[in-house]
C-alpha cells in the first residue's frame, strides 16, 4: 500500500487540526499502541521491560516536559535532574504520609509541587536569557540536590540518605511500587501513562497557549505586541514542563529503580535529558520519544553489537565510545538539523510520499 | 527616488501607476488618538522633540520624513514599547499612563514592524492564529484534554483566521513555515496577524519597503480595503511619496525628531519646508 494522502480531503478544520491528519499515521500509532499494550506484556523479557522499556518511558516523560519549556519556549534549562529530584522525593512524602491515597494521585501531587518549584526558579527567566538562564538553573539543580542530601527529613531520616518504595497498588494488588510489582504491571501502567501525558502535552502545544510559548521562544518582542504577557507565558512553560519532569522523577526513583538516593538526579541527569531533545528534536513531541529511545538503546547497542560481530571490546572503551558518539551527534545536530530525529523522520515521510517519483 | 520627484515637483501628476486612489475628500472629526508634546530621548540622541498630533478615527494618516526621523520611535511610543520622557498620548478619550505594549494590544492597537517580526518556526498559519491569543478564553485544563470547549474555540478562532487568509490571498502558503517564505509574503503574513486581532488602530511600519512595483500595488490595495471594510484607523509610515499621497488622508512629515508639517498630502506636498528637508538630506 502507498503511503498518501491524495484522496483524503478534509472537509473541516476539526480534522485538519487533528494531531495526525493524515490517516496512515493515525493507523500506525494506533497499532503500535496496541502491539505495546497486548502483545509486548506476553513476549518481553524482564530484562527488556526492566531495562530498556520502563526506562524508555520514564525518560520520555523527562523529554517530553523539558522540550516543553526549552524546545516550545525556548527557554533553556539544566535544572532538570533538580526537578527530577523533587518529583522523587515529594512522592516518597506524600506516599509515607498518607500511604492510603492513591498511588496515582500522589504522583500527580507530586507533579503540582515541582511546578511549584519549576515557577519559583523560573523567574529569573524573566529577566535573562540563554546562557545567564543556563547558569541560574544550574544553581537551582545545585541547590535542590543539596537540599535532599543535608536534610535527613526528606528520606525519613534513613540513615544512608536512601528512599525505598513502598509497595503501592493501583487497584487491587495491581500493584506498580514495591516489591510485589511485576515489572509487566509497572511496564502497563507507565505504558499508559506516558500516553496520557503525552496527549496532554500535544493538546497543550497545539492549543492558545502552546502557540504563545512559540511565540515567546521565536520573538519575544513580537509576542508581547501583539498581546502575549511574557511572565504568563513563561511562567506557564515552566510549570508544566517541571509538572511533567517531576513526574518522571518519581517514576525514576518509584518504579525504575525502586531505591534511590538524591545523587542519582545530578547535574548529569540533567544534561542526559537535554541530549535527548536535542538529537530527538527540539519543538517535538514524538521528538522527545525518539530522543529517549535514541539514549537508552546506545550503550545498549554499543555494549552488545560488537560482541555480535565477534568483537571483543573492552569496557572502558565502550564507555569512552558512547561519549564519543553522543558528542558527535549533538554537534552534528545543533549545527545541521536542529530539528532532530523527529525531521529527518518527516523528511522521509515526504520522500515515502512522492515515491516512486523523485518530485 | 520617487519622493524626491514627488516631493520637489509638486505640479507633476503621479496617478500613472493607476488602480489605487483614495478619495481625498473624506472628512473625520472624531480623534482617536492624540499625543502631545511628546519629546524622547536615548541618552543625548533625541529621537523626538515636542511631537503632537492626532489620529481621527476611520482614517489613513501616514507619517513620512527621511531615515532617522523618529518614525519608528513614535509607533513605539504609540504601542507602549518606548516610554517618552515627556508628554501624553490620550487614546479613545482616556490619558494614557506608562503601559506595556501588550496593554495597547489589548485595547486594540495592532502593529507590523520594519524588518519582520514574525514567529520563524511557525506556519503562516499558527502565525496568524497567535493574533487571536486575546480572544480566546478557554483555560489550561480545558486546552490540556482539547477535545469539547477548546477544540470548538479553536475552530472558531480558525474560521475567523481563513477569513483573513482568503482576503489576503494566502491560501496556498498556510501551511508553510513563514522561515521559508520570500520577503513580499512574509510582510502580508505579517499584515495578516495584526488584522487577526481586530485592532481599531493599526500600525504599519513601512509595509511596502523591499517589495516590488506589483507586490506594493497589492498592498496598497489590501490596506484601503482593510481601512474600507473593516473601517480600521490606519497609521502608515512609508518612503514612497506616490504611495502616501495615493492612499492617505492627512500625512505628519518628521524630521530629526521634530515634526516639519501636518495636513492633506496635497498641502504637505507644496510645503517650502518639507521639499528642503527631503532635498537636503540628498535622497
Ligand atoms: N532603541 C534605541 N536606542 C538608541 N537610539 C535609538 C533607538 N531607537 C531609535 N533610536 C534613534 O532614534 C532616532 C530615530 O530612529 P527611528 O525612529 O528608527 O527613525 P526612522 O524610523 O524615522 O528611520 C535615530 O537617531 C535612532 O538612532
Ligand atoms: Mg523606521
Amino acid at each position: 500500500m502507498f503511503y498518501r494522502e491524495a484522496g483524503q480531503y478534509k472537509s473541516d478544520y476539526a480534522s485538519d487540526q487533528a494531531i495526525f491528519p493524515i490517516r496512515q499515521d493515525r493507523i500506525g500509532v494506533l497499532l503500535i499502541f496496541l502491539f505495546a499494550l497486548l502483545v509486548i506484556p506476553f513476549i518481553a523479557t524482564n530484562y527488556l521491560l526492566n531495562s530498556i522499556l520502563v526506562p524508555f518511558l520514564v525518560f520520555s516523560i523527562a523529554a517530553i516536559g523539558l522540550n516543553i519549556l526549552t524546545g516550545y519556549c525556548g527557554q533553556v534549562s539544566l535544572g532538570t535532574g533538580g526537578f527530577m529530584a523533587c518529583g522523587a522525593f515529594f512522592t516518597f512524602k506524600l506516599t509515607t504520609w498518607m500511604p492510603e491515597v492513591n498511588i496515582l494521585l500522589i504522583f500527580l501531587m507530586a507533579g503540582f509541587g515541582t511546578a511549584l518549584v519549576g515557577i519559583a526558579f523560573g523567574i529569573p527567566s524573566l529577566r535573562i536569557k540563554g546562557f545567564y538562564l543556563a547558569i541560574a538553573t544550574l544553581a537551582a539543580q545545585f541547590f535542590l540536590i543539596w537540599m535532599f542530601t543535608q536534610n535527613p527529613w526528606w528520606t525519613n531520616y534513613n540513615p544512608a540518605g536512601v528512599i525505598t518504595a513502598p509497595p503501592r497498588a493501583l487497584f487491587g494488588n495491581f500493584y506498580i511500587t514495591g516489591i510485589e510489582a511485576t515489572p509487566v504491571n509497572k511496564y502497563l501502567f507507565l505504558l499508559c501513562f506516558t500516553a496520557a501525558l503525552a496527549l496532554v502535552a500535544k493538546n497543550l502545544v497545539r492549543s492558545a497557549l502552546g502557540r504563545a510559548w512559540m511565540a515567546i521562544r521565536d520573538m519575544d518582542i513580537a509576542a508581547e505586541i501583539i498581546g502575549i504577557r511574557p511572565m504568563a507565558a513563561k511562567l506557564s512553560a515552566f510549570a508544566v514542563s517541571s509538572f511533567f519532569i517531576g513526574i518522571s522523577g518519581a517514576a525514576w526513583a518509584f518504579m525504575y529503580t525502586a531505591s534511590v538516593e538524591a545523587l542519582a538526579f545530578e547535574v548529569t541527569r540533567s544534561f542526559q535529558v537535554l541530549f535527548m531533545i536535542i538529537i530527538g528534536g527540539l519543538g517535538s513531541i514524538l521528538g522527545s520519544f525518539l530522543g529517549a529511545a535514541f539514549i537508552v538503546l546506545l550503550p545498549i547497542a554499543l555494549s552488545n553489537l560488537p560482541a555480535m560481530v565477534g568483537l571483543r571490546l573492552p569496557v572502558d572503551l565502550i564507555a569512552h565510545l558512547e561519549f564519543m558518539i553522543f558528542g558527535a551527534l549533538i554537534v552534528f545536530f545543533l549545527i545541521v538539523e536542529p530539528n532532530g530525529l523527529a525531521r529527518l523522520w518527516q523528511i522521509g515521510k515526504e520522500k515515502l510520499r512522492r515515491w516512486p517519483f523523485p518530485y | 527616488m520617487s519622493a524626491v520627484a514627488t516631493a520637489a515637483a509638486p505640479n507633476q501628476n503621479q496617478q500613472e501607476d493607476g488602480g489605487v486612489t483614495q478619495n481625498t475628500a473624506r472628512v473625520f472629526d472624531e480623534v482617536l488618538l492624540e499625543v502631545k508634546d511628546i519629546s524622547l530621548a536615548f541618552g543625548g540622541v533625541k529621537a523626538l522633540t515636542n511631537i503632537s498630533f492626532d489620529i481621527r478615527k476611520g482614517e489613513i494618516r501616514a507619517i513620512i520624513g527621511p531615515n532617522g526621523a523618529g518614525k519608528t520611535s513614535m509607533l513605539n511610543v504609540i504601542n507602549g514599547f518606548y516610554h517618552p520622557q515627556d508628554g501624553t498620548i490620550t487614546y479613545k478619550g482616556q490619558v494614557r499612563r506608562k503601559m506595556r505594549p501588550h496593554n495597547a494590544a489589548k485595547q486594540g492597537i495592532a502593529r507590523t514592524f520594519q524588518n519582520v517580526a514574525l514567529f520563524k518556526g511557525m506556519s503562516t498559519l499558527d502565525n496568524i492564529m497567535t493574533g487571536r491569543l486575546l480572544k480566546m478564553r478557554t483555560n489550561m485544563l480545558l486546552q490540556a484534554i482539547y477535545w469539547g470547549p477548546n477544540q470548538r474555540e479553536e475552530i472558531r478562532h480558525r474560521e475567523y483566521c481563513e477569513q483573513i487568509i482568503d482576503f489576503l490571498e494566502i491560501q496556498a502558503i498556510r501551511k508553510t513555515p513563514v522561515g521559508r517564505l520570500p520577503y513580499g509574503l512574509q510582510k502580508r503574513v505579517e499584515l495578516a496577524r495584526a488584522l487577526a486581532m481586530e485592532p481599531e488602530l493599526l500600525l504599519l511600519d513601512e509595509p511596502m519597503a523591499g517589495m516590488n512595483v506589483e507586490e506594493k500595488e497589492d498592498m496598497c490595495r489590501f490596506v484601503l480595503d482593510v481601512n474600507e471594510e473593516f473601517g480600521t484607523t490606519i497609521a502608515l509610515i512609508e518612503h514612497d511619496m506616490g504611495v502616501v499621497m495615493d492612499i492617505s488622508d492627512r500625512v505628519v512629515v518628521l524630521d530629526y525628531g521634530r515634526k516639519l508639517a501636518d495636513g492633506p498630502p496635497d498641502e504637505v506636498r507644496r510645503d517650502e519646508e518639507v521639499i528642503r528637508a527631503y532635498l537636503g538630506v540628498g535622497h
